[in-house]
């Protein structure tokens, strides 16, 4: 019996250290956002940068989002769950939307060559790869494995969150002017 | 990901009727208690996409990840044990640009049993229709998130340690010896628990309620037992699994980029001293990198290392 009490301390104790999942919070733990200033978030002005595609061309966001009714930035590592994300993106809004830049960001490859072997492995070679050697465009929108950010024709952040199940994303381009 | 998603693993034990399951913690029919010690490693190597087609990781990548699983087992009555399983986790990740070492609790599992029978099932000659009855075990598990989720401080996949949600299985064991044959089948179904969510991989993001898609689990084994001299036994097991996972919800609508399935093969070796009081187990556990054997799920090796030890 005395192995059980140990055991069922120590599991309570560990137990005691995982309060979040434990018990989950819906408070919506967001930091207020002051627009109109360059920044990330929703309704700030989407900060400019030059990437480098994995077929060596580069695009600068302004010129896109000049050039487009929007442009959707996808962070992917090419992994299960960005493949399940990206799938249905390019099922779900690649034709609907075809003055919408998509562009996938690789933000973890560090070189085009292997972005591009990654990009072609994953089966996604006719969408557009911009290789985030310097992890520039992570850095500028706090971008991680899911990001999803859309920006508009003004260069205003309109969208900045994981894709999910992809709705809020379809919500977004369906209020797009 | 690893842990999240590991399939339970027949890992039949030598010992007699049904004892030492060591994923389902199930000791046998008259142990007071049971200990279970077993050390994992699990190699990824690629994964199968939405459309069940094999797809490589990266060039330089390797992902691992490590699992140290305690768990213990008490008899609560003549038919009923219950058990606690609760892993540490580490996760030794190189994917490309990316190097990451996290380590953390993973879930823990609480589990209940009933057993259908009073007497040994296991059998060295049929002799009457009653003797192919199987050793049957009906229980419930809850999974508890005591692990580290994507909805935590976490930068991506690699650094989670578990599922983040509550999830209740029901599950079935059948198992039959004939010595010096045996086989088995395990069942489960479970449902995990709606929960909010305000965070996602260290982000905060718009609160909404996330389900995730009703989990099916199968597996069958069979095995062969070699008595040695000493009445010792060295068990051979073979087995194949499946697990499903069914699309979740958000805000009560499908999330149509869920779901998943994998199927695995896996041989253990299993070593029980003559009154089955320790058992000593090594798994290996394989999924084999072509199309159609998965969906949405990581490729994996996974070599298992275990001991039980029956407490009388």
């Amino acid at each position: 019996m005395c192995f059980v009490k140990t055991f069922a301390v120590v599991v309570l104790l560990l137990m005691a250290g995982c309060q979040d999942n434990m018990n989950p919070s819906g408070e919506d733990k967001r930091p207020p956002v002051q627009t109109g200033i360059i920044g990330n978030q929703v309704g700030q002005i989407a900060p400019d940068f030059t990437a480098e595609s994995t077929i060596n061309s580069a695009h600068t966001l302004s010129s896109e989002w000049q050039t487009h009714d929007a442009v959707v930035l996808y962070f992917t590592m090419w992994c299960p769950i960005c493949d399940e994300h990206m799938s249905h993106l390019r099922a779900t809004y690649l034709s609907n939307y075809p003055n919408v830049q998509f562009l996938l960001v690789d933000y973890v490859n560090g070189s085009v060559s292997s972005a591009r072997s990654a990009q072609l492995a994953s089966g996604y070679g006719a969408m557009t790869v911009l290789v985030d050697i310097d992890k520039t465009i992570e850095r500028l929108y706090d971008g991680t494995m899911g990001t999803t950010i859309v920006v508009d024709s003004g260069g205003i952040v309109r969208m900045n969150q994981s894709y999910s199940d992809g709705s809020k994303l379809g919500q977004v381009l369906g209020e797009l002017p | 990901m690893g842990a999240v998603f590991t399939l339970s693993q027949p890992l039949l034990a030598a010992s007699c009727c049904g004892g030492g399951s060591s994923s389902a913690l199930i000791m046998p029919k008259f142990a007071k208690g049971m200990v279970d010690v077993s050390f994992s490693a699990e190699n990824y190597d690629g994964y199968w996409n939405s459309a069940g087609q094999y797809t490589e990781d990266p060039a330089g990548s390797d992902l691992n990840q490590y699992r140290l699983s305690l768990g213990y087992a008490h008899r609560l009555g003549e038919r009923w044990q219950g058990s606690v399983i609760t892993p540490h986790v580490w996760n030794d990740n190189q994917y490309s640009g990316v190097s990451s070492t996290t380590q953390g609790m993973g879930d823990t599992t609480l589990n209940l049993w009933y057993e259908g029978f009073d007497n040994v099932k296991c059998v060295w000659k049929i002799k009457k229709p009653e003797d192919w009855i199987p050793a049957s075990y009906y229980g419930l598990s809850m999974t508890l998130p005591t692990g580290v989720s994507p909805y935590d401080d976490v930068k991506n996949s690699f650094d989670i340690t578990g599922r983040g949600f509550y999830r209740l299985d029901a599950n079935l064991l059948l198992d039959k010896t004939i010595y010096p044959l045996n086989a088995t089948l395990a069942l489960s179904y479970g449902q995990y628990l709606e929960r909010p969510v305000n965070r996602e991989y260290g982000r905060y993001v718009e609160p909404y309620d996330k389900q995730l898609g009703d989990r099916f689990s199968g597996s069958i084994s069979g095995g062969y037992t070699q008595f040695l001299d000493n009445m010792d036994t060295l068990t051979y097991t073979l087995a194949y699994a499946y697990l499903q996972e069914e699309q979740g919800t958000i805000n009560g609508a499908v999330d149509t980029t869920t779901g998943m399935n994998k199927q695995a093969l896996s041989t253990t070796i299993a070593y029980a001293s003559m009154d089955r009081d320790w058992v000593f187990k090594l798994t290996l556990s394989h999924s084999p990198k072509r199309d159609g054997y998965g969906e949405s799920f990581p490729v994996t090796n996974l070599i298992t290392a275990g001991v039980n030890h029956v407490l009388r």
